[in-house]
This record gives structure tokens, sequence and C-alpha cells, in this order.
């Protein structure tokens, strides 16, 4: 058996249309979820902090340690920029005088660089590092 | 000499017929492409050599072919017939999976999700053409551009169809670069593919990356129990790789540990090519199917992107949608290298690599989906 009778025959509109419908309605419940996260995560840290410095005075310290806002942790970045070029600079000596932004990526990781994307993306968008062409980079002189 | 007449009948080169012949030209092209051209080379060069392999003409009942019981090939086929081997590769491919890209733009996942169209019309085409619904649902998983969760599905529900199924599942992860450009090119236009996406405003943290694993598993192997051996596995070596307290296992996960999976899983795949139960017409429809199914799964991700740009502020590159497919990160890299032509200074390959992991999630709970019909 061939042609649509074959696929009504054995369901398959049916099973397309389902499939199709179930592997969206999963993923988009999963995006959902996970874009909801960190505000979750963020109410219960914020919390666990109200609550730590309510049972001891001594825990208000938390508190100052609470994540920056982005205006704050922009200001602070800015304050320590050539600080932060230079260790980028440090940290790429190993990859040579060209190189791509996932191994700078990868080093700011391991040295536990703070918001290294956000400032790989800076450092990108600034022109301090200048792009060779084909994903490839280096500092600018 | 009756000996020596009986040794000599019982050689390759006097039991060779044209269909042997044909598969060792086959093999020896993965090799030349693996090698000489870099295609896929981690999985090229396993299967092709197991092509040669298992198209060495032998005398039946020897106990030699991967086909016959208590062979040497056989025992290592049970990785294949039981799914056993994929499972392994999604764990050692969770292990190296970094989902912040896709933590931080989580809509990137619904481009994973459109990707997957290609296996549902494919399993309408291959029903339309002949095809038992158990084989129709294996040919059609080659849509998701996924060779572990090809193999996955077809040794539970057509185990006759694993050879063309994954000859046909790796061949295209390996001729992305000359599948997917052309549709790209043709379903966008230069403005679309120069659309440069916004950087993350946030840093995504541990806790993040550390619950993700749990919550993916919980939510998809509930919607769908049959991708547990696939998604548990997947979500696991994602746990053992952000946890940060089981380094060793993360790493040897995502080395020793794959990598002797995919050179059994390749190296079986291809010994299962045996001439004489592999060059029939059917395989030549499941080649022909396999290709639909590639095609259309990256034409309804560029589609898809192109959708959600009229209804969503923030504009996507819909060059990301060809990334829905889960060949990672073959897919990714050329969407990157595509936005690059379009505007050299345009990195999409963060971004890309987010479409990507979805479509790897998309495509097992594809499978599983599939297998629960079938049951």
């Amino acid at each position: 058996m061939y042609g649509f009778e074959a696929i009504s025959m054995h369901n398959g509109w049916a099973m397309a249309l389902a499939g199709a419908l179930i592997v969206f309605s999963g993923l988009v419940i999963l995006s959902t979820v996970i874009s909801q996260l960190y505000k979750v995560l963020d109410f219960f840290e914020d919390r666990i902090n109200r609550y730590k410095a309510k049972r001891s005075p001594s825990a208000n310290q938390d508190l100052s340690n609470q994540p920056e806002s982005k205006s704050d942790m922009e200001k602070r970045f800015l304050d320590d920029l050539d600080g932060v070029i230079d260790k980028y600079k440090v940290a790429s000596e190993p990859l040579g005088d060209t190189f791509a932004l996932a191994d700078l990526y990868r080093l700011a990781r391991e040295m536990d660089a703070p918001h290294p994307h956000l400032t790989i993306s800076y450092l990108k968008q600034h022109n301090f590092l200048f792009p060779m062409g084909d994903g490839i980079f280096s500092w600018h002189q | 000499m009756e000996m020596l007449v009986q040794f000599l009948s019982n050689t390759g080169y006097y039991l060779a017929d044209y269909r042997h012949i044909l598969m060792l030209v086959v093999g020896s092209i993965f090799l030349y492409l693996g090698t000489a051209k870099r295609y896929e080379p981690l999985l090229l060069i396993p299967i092709g050599f197991g092509v040669i392999v298992g198209n060495v003409p032998f005398f039946k009942g020897f106990g030699l072919g991967v086909y016959e019981q208590g062979s040497v090939l056989n025992y290592l086929y049970f990785g294949v017939r039981t799914g056993l081997y994929p499972s392994i590769v999604f764990l050692g491919l969770g292990a190296m999976t970094d989902f912040s890209s896709l933590l931080a733009k989580p809509r990137l996942m619904l481009l994973g999700a459109a990707a997957q169209m290609g296996i549902y019309f494919t399993l309408i085409s291959a029903l339309a053409l002949g095809f038992l619904p158990k084989e129709a649902a294996s040919i059609a998983i080659i849509g998701g551009a996924d060779g572990p969760t090809s193999i996955f599905l077809t040794a539970k529900l057509a185990p006759h169809l694993i050879g063309p199924v994954a000859i046909a599942a790796y061949s295209y992860m390996a001729l992305i670069p000359v599948i997917q450009p052309p549709i790209m090119r043709l379903l966008t236009t230069k403005e679309e593919r120069r659309i440069r996406m916004t950087e993350p405003t946030r840093e995504v943290t541990r806790k993040e990356r550390l619950i993700f694993p749990i919550v993916g598993v919980v939510l998809c192997c509930f919607l769908a129990p049959a991708s547990i051996p696939l998604l548990g596995t997947f979500f696991f070596g994602n746990f053992l790789k952000e946890c940060g307290v089981t380094n060793r296992l993360a790493q040897t996960a995502r080395t020793a540990i794959i990598d002797t999976a995919t050179i059994f899983l390749g190296f079986e795949v291809g010994a299962s090519t045996q001439g004489d139960v592999f060059l029939t017409a059917k395989s030549i429809g499941i080649f022909f199917l396999g290709a639909v199914a590639f095609s259309i799964a990256t034409g309804s991700g560029v589609i898809f992107a192109k959708i959600m740009n009229f209804f969503t502020k923030e504009k996507i590159n819909p060059l990301l949608g060809a990334a829905g497919v889960s060949a990672v990160p073959g897919s990714a890299r050329e969407v990157h290298l595509m936005g690059l032509k379009a505007d050299p200074s345009n990195y999409l390959l963060m971004h890309a690599m987010a479409c990507n992991s979805s479509g790897v999630i998309g495509s097992a709970i594809c499978a599983g989906i599939l297998w629960s019909f079938m049951v």
C-alpha cells in the first residue's frame, strides 16, 4: 500500500501531528522553566539572606554579598579596565599573538575571572580585541 | 591438491561479488572524506574501516561475520543492537556540553524544536512510499541529524535497517558543509544573515547550570519516558560536569568513555553493512528519504526563526534555525561561517551552539515519542 492510503491506514497524520506538538510543547515548557529559573533562585537567595540577617546580626554582612547590580558591576569593571586588560593579556600569552575568542574565554574561565563572557564582549566591541578574520583575534597594539 | 582447491574456494577473492566490491569502494570513500577532506573524521574513519572489514567475503558458518552468533564482531555488535553504545555516547556528550549560552537565551530552544519537523515530514513520506510504520519511524529519525539517536531508535524498532539508517545519518552529518549552506542561502536574504544577536545581559550562575540537568531530565523524561536511555545519560553526564566535585568522572566520560563507544559504534555499524544484506532497494529509499529529512529539518528551523522575528522585538538571525538540528558541532560551525561570510564581524557560534544543544534534546525526545507510538 502506498500514498495517502498508506499514511491514513497507519495513522501517519495523527502520529506526525501529535509528535510535533509533543516535542514542541516539551521544549517550550523547558525553555519557559529555565527562563524563570534565575528569578526563582534569586528570590530564594534573597529570602535566605533576609532570614539569616534576622537570626544573627553578624549575618548582616552576608547581605553585602548579594549579587551586585548591573550598573555597579559596570562601574567597577570600568574603574579597573586597565587591570582587566593586563590580566587577559597575560592569560592569553600561551595562545600566541593571534587566538580564537573561545580559547580566550576558556582561559578566563580557568583563571576564575569574573564575568568572562561580558568582559570579552566589551573588549571586542571597544576594539581592544582586533579581528584578524576567520574568527581569529589579536590584541590591539 | 584437493585441499588447496578447497582453501582457494574459501578465500575472499573467490567468494567476492560485485556487492562486496561496491561496498569496499564506499568504505574507501568514507576513509578518503574523513582523512583528506576532514569531514567528521571521528565518525567516518571508524565507519569506513568497518565497512571494509565487514565486506571482506567469508565462508558462512565460520563464526566470523557480524550477524553470526558467537563471532567477535557479533559480540561487539551487542552494543549497537541493544542501544548501549548510543547511551554511552550521550553520557560523554552531556559531559562535554556547556548549556550556558542556552540558559542565557532560552528562547533559542524553540529553534531546536522547529528543526525536528523534518522527522515528522519524513515519517509521513516513508509511510507513503510503502515502508512499515516501525521502519518509517526509524528512517524519519535521520531528520534529527543525530547518529546515536538514529541507531538507538532503529535498534529498537527495525534492527534490520540499522546499517542503512546509520550510514545515511552519519553520511548526512558529515556532509553538513555541502547540504546546509545552499538551503540557508535559499531561505534567507543577505540582510537577514547580517542580523546581530544581542549579547546576554547577565552571567549564567553556577546554580542555574547545576539545576538545569535535573529540571531537564525530569521535564523531558516525564513527557517521553522512552527517551530515558538517551536523555537520562545525557543530563547525568552534564551534571557530572557542572557539579564541580566529580571532575575525574566528567573528564573520563568526555574522553575515554565516549571515545571507546564511538570507536565500537562506528566500526560495528560499518561492519554491519555487508553488501549482500545492505545493497537493497530499501537502502536506496532510506538514503533518499534521509536527505529529504535532513534538508527539511534545516529549512524548518530557518523558517521558524523568520516567523519568530514577526512576533519578537529582539530579532533572531534566521541562520540559527539551521543549527537546530542536533549535529553537534558541525551545523553550529556552518551557521557561524555563513554568518561570517555575510558580516565578517558577526559571531554567531555561541548562539548556534545553544540551538545545537537544544536540537540534541529535541531529537532524543522525538526518538522517545516515536518509540512510544510504535509499542
